[in-house]
């Protein structure tokens, strides 16, 4: 029998003040140690989910990091994690705001990469299992998985600093698939002297591999489409087959995470920075620990761009292995890589002044709208898309960046539906094979090593991403346009 | 008293544990860990491996020590077994773990995390919970 975690304080919804339609906020006056207001996207519903966990205060606790701006912001999809609540964004001033290892999380850019293509699902359905297992074999799952590449020191080095565009030199890549990722595939301010040998260690064998817990990659069906235009400029058209990678920077990135954590133990006190969670220890970003910090989180970042490059790389290559000879135009091409856990220098406007800032988003994802001049020039004038996943057996969606979430969110919005039965609990209600049947059923293939694990990552352990997706499109901080179906789940 | 249980968490795992003191509590952690891991892959008897771990406090010297535990299952594709603390002085711990190889990596934890651990004063000894991320 599950117990539940001892309460660090008492929120409810008496606290919490509604600003706006689907905007509530916790006031700076809940708790003396806020520096800043704690702000919550949601409905009616998914307020209440999020009450029942600590979540919330979780985002109170987050509202006390030295040089906290503005609010600190919770997506629809919150729900309880370690340190920073899932879904949580929160950008610190600088020069002399703070950067947080833990309000990143050990999964350094855990991000997404929908990749499209323009044959239809009835043409790839009698392929479909064959293509499931091409993908299984070829796409190594667990937590501590080996992948088909092992690089030595050297190669690893490369990899730290050059990310996806290392894997262009090794022609498992193209120009157009960087042009279409988060930062071109290469987050500047990597330097690998700071990664420590065990991440390296942890590292060097991981790349092209899934990981485990709730990462995944879908093959799914593009059931409907919003915005035909928008959604034409990138590739996506009804009833197409669609391929989404879910993962991020592996044992690399937990070490890293794991290693700044515990050495930020010491450096949080030694800048007499008092904190109500351990987890949330931190730096000063311009400090010397900070600015180490930033060039390892670099390297994890960089090291998962080139990850999600070469499961895209083995994903086009099970496509040609099964679809060859059989059928024509199945090549996927990338409509764009997110990342959902990251620190980011960025420039925002805040009352009415531009300002640096380090935004961290932990289970939230960046959506600048158009005119964003780090996009690429095709994507300038619609803005960035943004990808949501579901949980597995529902919905995906695909999103585009508006200028209301540069105004409201710093250029955020939700990362997924967000869970909200624990793994425990969903271990028991939920019966594995019974799951996989019930989706072969309803025409959705699922390949899992651990019968456990897929119940886990239940349909019902999840909100509804579709109502998480509702609430931001009627904020306007992501705007919908696209939603894909699962035909096949190669679960981690 | 059970020296551990598991505790509800939404995204994660989690566990409170107890011990006698701080070595029993280290011991029973791990063993909590590994518990909430699921039942380990079979493998053959390998080494004992020594472990030397410490923290600038005795939460972080707990956080620590699971993860030097975590360490060892995914890059050495190891079980750990039984565990001997040797020494144990000022947040610091000399310890041997008895392992056993395995040709795939058995645990599906990520990290060990410091959310809102604090080791407690109870009646029995010593209380803390801790919070794996998966």
């Amino acid at each position: 029998m599950c117990s539940v975690l001892v309460e660090t304080a008492l929120l409810g919804k008496a606290h919490i003040e509604r600003v706006a339609e689907h905007v509530w906020e916790i006031p700076k006056t809940f708790r003396a140690d806020m520096r800043v207001p704690a702000r919550l996207y949601a409905d009616e519903d998914l307020l209440e989910t999020a009450l029942s966990d600590n979540s919330l205060v979780q985002l109170v606790n987050t509202a006390t990091l030295p040089g906290v701006i503005r609010h600190a912001i919770a997506m629809p999809d919150i729900h309880q994690g370690y340190g920073f609540p899932i879904g949580g964004v929160v950008a610190t001033r600088l020069p002399g705001g703070v950067i947080s290892p833990g309000g990143v999380g050990y999964d350094i850019n855990c991000g997404v990469r929908l990749l499209v293509s323009l044959v239809s699902a009835e043409e790839i359905a009698p392929h479909l299992e064959d293509i499931a297992s091409r993908l299984y074999a070829n796409c190594p799952s667990g937590v501590g998985s080996h992948g088909h590449l092992h690089l030595n020191d050297a190669e690893l080095n490369h990899v730290l600093h050059e990310g996806a565009h290392w894997m262009l030199d090794k022609g498992y890549a193209s120009r157009e698939d960087l042009d279409h990722t988060e930062e071109f595939g290469r987050i500047p301010g990597a330097d690998a002297a700071f990664v420590s040998d065990r991440a390296r260690e942890r590292g060097c064998n991981q790349l092209g591999t899934l990981g485990a817990g709730n990462h995944f990659i879908e093959v799914d069906r593009i059931a409907e489409v919003y915005d035909q235009a928008t959604a034409a400029r990138l590739g996506i058209f009804s009833g197409n087959v669609a391929v989404q990678i879910h993962c991020g920077s592996r044992g690399l990135g937990h070490q890293i995470c794991e290693d700044y954590v515990s050495r930020f133990q010491k450096t949080a006190r030694d800048y007499a920075i008092e904190l109500p969670d351990r987890e949330l220890v931190c730096a000063p970003f311009d400090s010397k620990e900070g600015q180490e910090y930033f060039h390892a989180m670099a390297c994890a970042a960089n090291f998962a761009f080139a990850n999600r490059q070469l499961l895209a790389h083995l994903i086009r290559q099970s496509f040609d292995e099964v679809l060859t000879g059989k059928i024509t135009n199945f090549e996927l091409s990338q409509v764009y890589d997110i990342a959902h856990n990251m620190a980011k220098i960025e420039e925002h406007d805040v009352g009415g002044r531009s300002v640096r800032v380090c935004v961290h988003r932990k289970g939230a994802t960046r959506a600048f709208g158009p005119g964003s001049s780090v996009l690429p020039s095709d994507l300038r004038d619609l803005g960035q898309p943004v990808l949501i996943p579901g949980s597995m057996g529902t919905a995906s969606y695909v999103l585009i960046g508006t200028t209301e979430a540069m105004r409201q969110t710093f250029g955020s919005t939700c990362h997924g539906a967000g869970r909200v039965m624990s793994r425990a609990k969903a271990k028991k209600v939920v019966r594995g094979s019974t799951l996989r049947d019930q989706l072969k059923s309803r025409g959705i293939l699922i390949c899992a090593r651990s019968m456990s694990g897929l119940a886990e990552e239940a349909p019902q352990a999840y909100k509804d991403v579709s109502r998480v997706v509702e609430v931001v499109h009627s904020l306007g901080i992501g705007r919908k346009i696209a939603r894909l179906e699962p035909l096949a789940v190669i679960k981690g | 008293m059970e020296s551990f249980e598991e505790i509800e968490h939404t995204a994660d795992r989690a566990f409170r544990v107890t011990g006698h003191d701080m070595a029993e509590l280290l011991q029973n952690g791990a063993r909590a860990m590994q518990a909430l891991d699921g039942p380990p892959p079979a493998g053959e008897p390998s080494a004992t491996q020594a472990i030397q771990v410490e923290g600038v406090d005795r939460e972080s010297l707990l956080v620590n020590w699971l993860n030097e535990i975590l360490y060892l299952e995914q890059v050495h594709r190891v079980v750990c077994d039984r565990v001997h603390i040797d020494e144990l002085q000022n947040h610091r711990l000399r310890a041997r773990v008895e392992t056993r190889h395995c040709s795939r990596n058995s645990t599906h934890i990520k990290a060990v995390t410091f959310h809102n651990l604090q080791i407690r004063e109870i009646p029995q000894g010593l209380e803390a919970e801790v919070v794996l991320d998966v």
